[in-house]
């Protein structure tokens, strides 16, 4: 995914991408990260649980989130903050569309520039949605277009501390 | 055990209280096995020789991964295992071992800078706050929870503030 200028005006909507699930993923992903939750291996238990089958770990859903913005920025920009909220579950093997929304646009110091994105996780099966999400992604000035505000953005998470 | 209000006085009493652990050195092939479940496919989780010619002492882990651990610990024995598998001793100070279901009600991460591999990492974890709300399913105690993550040099690398259901 590369992104232009005109993509990061307030406003505009992102291009999305497709994560397809699987089980030998999620199963990697529970062997990656020590996540011995019966519900992500164990079908059964799942079922009885009240879902159709194996779940997608909520920190899955956060690494989908969590790709579709660095994949943005590249190696010229970075992720600043990521909040997220699972809302729906997902079973192994759906897909998975990230999405995202530019709602603000600041410039920095140094060349630099946050941009504020609400983000979106539906699954394919029945578009609902499973995570939203913010993100601040930072980037090369030359980025963004000339509507860039010069007062910082708020960071996620700060009233909290 | 049931949510009642001794499981939210034991909450309370913690709210306010570091816990600090020693995660360990961040090992290069941790990091590169979440990225490649996760289907990351910048060079710069998985390969080492390209992150040194990008100025890092090794590779660098895909943001959230710290957070995504589950535990840092060799694992639990299988008789401390909670019935879905998960281990009945969490790091969140004041989670009782057994009786209660813990789920995730979201996550806000601050990312200040990268993990590279090779670093040792020290998490301080500080319950926040703590409170009783009623569900569909019954009582529910929320809980926020903020871990940071530093670097020998107490250098901040990341912090995040979870939000986590107890019922």
């Amino acid at each position: 995914m590369s992104i232009t200028p005109t993509d990061l005006q307030t406003g505009a909507a992102l291009a999305p991408t497709v994560y397809r699930t699987s089980k030998v993923q999620v199963f990697r992903f529970s062997a990656a990260t020590w996540n011995t939750h019966r519900i992500h291996y164990e079908k059964d238990y799942a079922v009885a649980e009240g879902y159709p089958d194996v779940l997608v770990q909520s920190h899955l859903h956060g690494a989908f989130l969590t790709q579709y913005c660095t994949d943005l920025v590249g190696e010229d920009g970075r992720l600043a903050a990521l909040s997220l909220r699972v809302r729906r579950f997902a079973v192994a093997g759906e897909e998975l569309t990230v999405a995202g929304l530019v709602t603000a646009v600041t410039a920095l110091g140094g060349a630099r520039a946050a941009v504020e994105l609400d983000l979106t996780e539906t699954r394919g099966s029945d578009g609902e949605t499973c995570v939203t999400g913010t993100a601040r992604i930072e980037v090369p000035l030359t980025w963004i277009a000339v509507e860039a505000t010069t007062t910082p953005p708020p960071t996620p998470g700060e009233s909290s501390r | 055990m049931a949510i009642d209000e001794s499981v939210l006085a034991g909450l309370r009493r913690e709210i306010g209280v570091e816990h600090c652990e020693e995660l360990g050195e961040i090992s290069a092939i941790l990091v590169k096995r979440f990225a490649t479940a996760v289907g990351e496919q910048s060079l710069l989780y998985t390969d080492t020789t390209y992150a040194q010619a990008c100025g890092y002492a090794d590779v660098i882990a895909p943001p959230t991964f710290v957070t995504a651990v589950i535990t840092w610990t060799p694992g639990a024995p299988y008789d401390r295992l909670r019935e879905d598998g998960t281990e009945a001793d969490t790091h969140l100070p004041g989670v009782p071992a057994q009786g209660v279901r813990i789920m995730g009600g979201g996550e806000q991460m601050t990312f200040h800078e990268p993990v590279v591999a090779g670093t040792t990492v020290t998490r301080r974890t500080v319950l926040l706050t703590a409170s009783e709300r009623a569900s569909r399913q019954g009582p529910m105690l929320v809980a926020r929870y903020r871990d940071t993550y530093t670097d020998p040099g107490g250098v901040s690398l990341l912090e995040s503030v979870r939000t986590v259901l107890l019922r």
